[in-house]
């Protein structure tokens, strides 16, 4: 019988998230029998019963590579964070909310107040006539019960806890998790700390089998449900908003293959000082016409640039949030 | 990495600068920056003991970048540029921060004043951190030249650069040369022939065999950048190409049509004619009403069409000296008629043409004036019992008085105007206009018939109205503009252009779209654009569209700029 | 004390930057809260150098280019306006006043009239008060 190698300590762990990543751990499929040959998983949420507890007992730096996706939403994101931090070898941001905020980061659009107001009074299906909030503490005679602190912000992984590798994804390419977890097991040569993983460095264009020209003068930008698609030109040239070019390629372009635009879950190419400005100042640009009036009809057509050029990416943009108020303490 | 280590040098500029600002509390503040090795302040840093300093700091502290707190880079940028090579560094290590145009001279607080300055300064420092060597690139000048238009500057302008011995293609879009100069009897104030000095001019031109003549010939495209630009011409249907390293613009100008002036009755009243139609008459000999008959009273109405907010707020400056030749001329042809001069003011500008003025006026000319503030002279058809066949009815402005001047012929002194097609032309060749659609030059002392595109010069009236004598002056001068840059034999062309990261570019093809110059082409094979650096001007439009961050504006990159504006706004010197 | 805005301009080398200069070499005063980055053309403004210089403190951004038709490389002040549309749309759905930007044409013998531009943008920004921004994205909670 073979010698048995030492495994890897593997965790998988969710912050604020929808859960997607972790099922994309999951369509591994039967490569997962490979998975576990090379890895115990020693804490995983949504597939073992660990507690906090049996983490916080790990000695530093006991987990080899900790796979967190979600952003940081609450006191509960950010502390288990730092917790696998502190018991990880390899920090991995996996999936375009620890990346970048990802959709949870659109709530960076209104405050934490406002997101409550909405969710536990003013929302149709809701009674809450006494307008009673979650609160951290409240104490019952058998004691105390707590709730995680809901912050105003949604921030990145990168922003509360240093992130050895990102790999992007809403979900990331379970292929390319793959290829990570084995590089990591055979020892390969990985790249520089802070890398983006699991991506190549270019645009989605250049894996687009759409057909590309430099005619993109935009007159009139549409949602894909008023566009007959010929299933062969590029989206940006049909007037549809398609981030690919503004998009790291490693997704295999599924949504394009899906006919429909990119999204952009894969982040900007290495280099953008934003992840949303360069797409901005692009479809901007396309924009067809000199008359400022024409101009402002056009650019009018496009309902919410914020929330198109940021979906997966406000808490990661130099505005980072919208700016109200009662923001500032 | 290298290390970095920074030379800062705030300029007095004499009291310009240092009078308003406190250099000594710049030098000071900068030098408590990171990688700020020196930072000195001096009395003229642009003056040889200043740029003396410089270099031997460079040399003595291995400095590596340089920032110069002064006037503005549009001045000196150049000289401190060349004082860096001399100490052995790239010339575009370099930064200026403008603290004189753009400050001591316009800011009136002292401390405000200073403050600015200081950011303006860090924010250069900031900056600098980040330039990156550039090398200086060379190409060959074509030698030939390209000279759009026929008329007296283009013939001037080609003859002058064909007898040096080089190579001229004359173009001109109407089916003869001349221009509006075969079109005119006399010149002033020598009243010479016209003729006599232009036919020798456009036979010489023909007959050189280096200059080749493309009459009806239209410019299709040009392409290229100075010293190798490239045209397609057409004409007579068929499209040819031409090469040449340098172009000169002589498009002139038109006259004005006073159609759309309706105190003139110009097309209604048969008698009512244009300044350019007198010249048909006198060139032909005679001049008639439109019935055959010898008027008897003829007016000369000046600024028709110019100094007039409604139709040209310029001055179309050689109307007033046309106006007076006429008179002469009619003088002579009709002894015994009356004349009367209708002008707004007399601008008889120029070598001799106030002496001109001053023997027409003793010629029995009725000098008469009119305000245009007053609304203009306004003509009618005469009734059958007055003497003659058109009254003109204004408002005298020397005597004050409304008086009516019975009349047989009246010239229309027209003002001149761009061409319709001088946008065109401006596209083609990547010039400017000014609001009036005359080309814009340089600099309109320094550089008058130079244009803000290398290679290509305006002369003559597409630059602005003016007589034969100006143009022929701008026409040499173009010329000499032209031989010397074929004589230099080859020119540095622009270094800080676009670059294209051929790792992310994902051949998306925006930034095709986006270039003024085509210089961006795309590669199939590889997929992705490719930038010709020889056409490329380095606007920056292509970096700030390329959706993927592939394009790289040198010296004028992202993190450049975002590093001046974050040096711009770190605050931590509040006060004084 | 009043409130002394801190504006970031944008002004091309060839028309706007020269118009400044000129306003300097007439001597025209205006006032001292305009602190400006000289690009060679309006078309390199991109939308992150606002974003940016909001993010860092800037109170109000200013950006200038050539008169249309005037562009010293054609047409690049088109495409700024085109984006300056669309960068407008956006900060405003950041919650940012849109006044705080401005895009302006100035050709360079402009000189007066961007000193009156310097100052009456400034005064816009006075009435708007300080930007929020930089502490706000400086907070998180």
């Amino acid at each position: 019988m073979e010698k048995e190698k030492p495994k890897l300590n593997l965790a998988v762990y969710w912050g604020a998230a929808c859960g997607g990543c972790c099922v994309s751990v999951l369509d591994v499929h039967e490569k997962l029998f490979d998975v576990v040959a090379n890895a115990n998983l020693v804490f995983w949420p949504i597939a073992l019963d660990t507690k906090y507890s049996d983490v916080e007992a790990m000695p530093d730096g006991f987990i080899d590579v900790t796979l967190y996706n979600g952003a940081i939403r609450n006191s509960e994101n950010e502390h288990i964070a730092k917790l696998l931090r502190q018991k990880t070898k390899v920090m991995v941001a996996y999936g375009s909310c620890a990346h970048l905020g990802g959709i949870p980061g659109l709530a960076n659009f209104h405050t934490g107040k406002e997101i409550f107001e909405r969710v536990y009074v003013s929302s149709e299906s809701t009674v809450n006539k006494e307008k009673i909030y979650p609160q951290t503490s409240y104490k019952i005679p058998e004691g105390e019960l707590t709730l995680p602190e809901f912050y105003n912000d949604v921030r990145t992984l990168g922003q509360v806890v240093d992130v050895d590798y990102y790999l992007p994804g809403c979900p990331p390419q379970t292929e390319r998790l793959l290829e990570v977890f084995m590089a990591i097991v055979k020892k390969e040569e990985l790249p520089p700390n802070g890398s983006v993983i699991g991506a190549t460095d270019k645009g989605q264009c250049d894996e687009c089998p759409r057909k590309r020209s430099d005619n993109k003068k935009i007159k009139q930008f549409k949602r894909p449900v008023e566009v007959i698609d010929d299933g062969e030109t590029c989206f940006l040239e049909q007037g549809l908003i398609c981030m690919g070019p503004a998009t790291r390629c490693g997704c295999g372009y599924r949504c394009i293959e899906g006919n429909s635009p990119c999204r952009g879950c894969y982040g900007p190419p290495p280099g953008s000082p934003d992840p949303g400005s360069k797409m901005m100042s692009a479809i901007g640009t396309m924009v067809g016409s000199d008359d400022p009036e024409e101009i402002a009809k056009i650019v009018e057509q496009i309902e919410d640039p914020a929330g198109t050029f940021y979906r997966f990416s406000l808490p990661a943009a130099i505005l980072r949030r919208k700016l109200i108020e009662t923001t500032v303490s | 990495m290298e290390e970095i280590r920074i030379g800062v040098y705030i300029c007095w500029c004499g009291s310009n600068i240092a009078q308003l600002i406190d250099v000594k509390f710049i030098a000071g503040e900068i030098k408590k920056l990171e990688n700020v090795i020196i930072s000195r302040d001096y009395k003229y840093m642009c003056s040889d003991p200043g740029q003396e300093t410089l270099i031997a700091d460079i040399k003595q502290n291995k400095l590596n970048r340089i920032v110069v707190a002064a006037c503005s880079p549009r001045i000196h940028e150049p000289t401190f540029r060349k004082a860096l090579e001399k100490a052995g560094l790239n010339p575009y290590m370099f930064q200026m921060a403008n603290i004189r145009e753009q400050d001591s001279w316009v800011h009136i607080d002292k401390e405000y004043a200073t403050l600015k300055a200081v950011a303006l300064v860090k924010a250069a420092v900031s900056r600098v951190k980040h330039h990156e060597p550039l090398n200086k690139k060379s190409v060959e000048v074509n030698s030939a030249t390209m000279v759009i238009g026929g008329g007296i500057t283009g013939l001037t302008s080609a003859l002058e650069i064909a007898q040096a011995g080089k190579q001229v293609y004359l173009i001109e879009k109407s089916d003869s040369l001349g221009g509006i100069t075969a079109k005119i009897d006399l010149t002033y104030p020598d009243l010479k022939s016209a003729g006599q000095m232009i036919r020798p001019k456009i036979s010489q031109v023909q007959n050189h065999n280096l200059i080749e003549v493309f009459l009806n010939t239209i410019l299709e495209d040009i392409s290229g950048y100075v010293g190798n630009f490239s045209t397609k011409v057409r004409r007579n249907g068929t499209s040819e190409e031409i090469t040449f390293g340098n172009i000169i613009v002589a498009t002139g100008l038109k006259p004005f049509s006073p159609v759309t002036i309706p105190e003139y009755k110009y097309k209604v009243l048969p008698d009512v004619i244009t300044s350019i139609e007198l010249e048909k008459m006198l060139q032909d000999g005679t001049v008639k009403t439109s019935d055959g008959s010898k008027p008897d009273n003829i007016a000369i109405i000046h600024c028709v069409g110019s100094r007039n907010e409604q139709y040209h707020p310029y001055c179309s400056r050689t109307c007033c000296s046309t106006a007076l030749k006429y008179a002469n001329q009619l003088r002579s042809l009709l002894p015994d008629a009356h004349l009367f001069d209708i002008y707004a003011d007399m601008r008889a500008y120029g070598k001799g043409c106030e002496e001109f003025y001053t023997n027409t006026s003793n010629k029995n000319i009725m000098f008469l004036m009119y305000d245009q503030k007053n609304g203009l002279p306004e003509i009618r058809k005469a009734n059958s019992s007055d003497n003659a066949g058109m009254i003109i009815t204004f408002s005298e402005k020397l005597s004050g008085e409304n008086i009516e001047v019975p009349v047989d012929l009246v010239i229309l002194m027209t003002a001149v105007e761009a061409h319709e097609d001088a946008k065109e032309v401006a596209r083609l060749t990547g010039i400017s206009l000014c609001g009036n659609d005359f080309y814009i030059e340089k600099h309109p002392k320094l550089d008058p018939v130079a244009t803000t595109t290398d290679g290509v010069y305006i002369a003559g009236t597409c630059q602005g109205p003016k007589g034969i004598d100006e143009s022929i002056v701008q026409a040499k001068a173009a010329a000499a503009k032209v031989l010397s840059m074929i004589a230099m034999g080859s020119i540095e062309i622009e270094v800080a252009v676009s670059h294209v990261n051929e790792e992310v570019c994902c051949g998306c093809q925006t930034c095709i779209m986006v270039c003024p110059y085509k210089a961006i082409s795309f590669d199939e094979e590889k997929n992705v654009s490719v930038v010709n650096e020889a056409l490329c001007k380095g606007c920056g439009t292509c970096g700030s569209t390329c959706p993927t961050g592939a394009i790289k504006s040198l010296h004028f990159t992202d993190i450049q700029i975002l590093s001046q504006i974050e040096g711009l706004l770190k605050t931590e010197s509040e006060t004084i | 004390m009043t409130f002394e805005p801190t504006i970031v301009s944008f002004l091309c080398n060839w028309c706007s930057y020269t118009g400044a200069d000129l306003a300097g070499t007439s001597r025209i005063p205006y006032s001292p809260n305009l602190r400006t980055i000289r690009i060679m053309c309006s078309g390199r403004i991109e939308p992150t150098f606002v974003m940016k210089a909001f993010r860092e403190g800037a109170d109000g951004v200013l950006m200038c280019g050539c008169h249309p038709g005037d562009c010293h490389y054609h047409e690049g002040n088109y495409k700024c306006l085109r984006r300056y549309h669309l960068l407008q749309k956006y900060i405003v759905q950041m919650g940012i006043e849109k006044e705080r930007m401005r895009l302006e044409w100035i050709s360079a013998s402009e000189g007066k009239q961007f000193a009156a531009l310097a100052d009456e943008f400034t005064e816009t920004i006075k009435k708007l008060g300080p930007s929020k921004i930089k502490k706000v994205m400086e907070t998180l909670t």
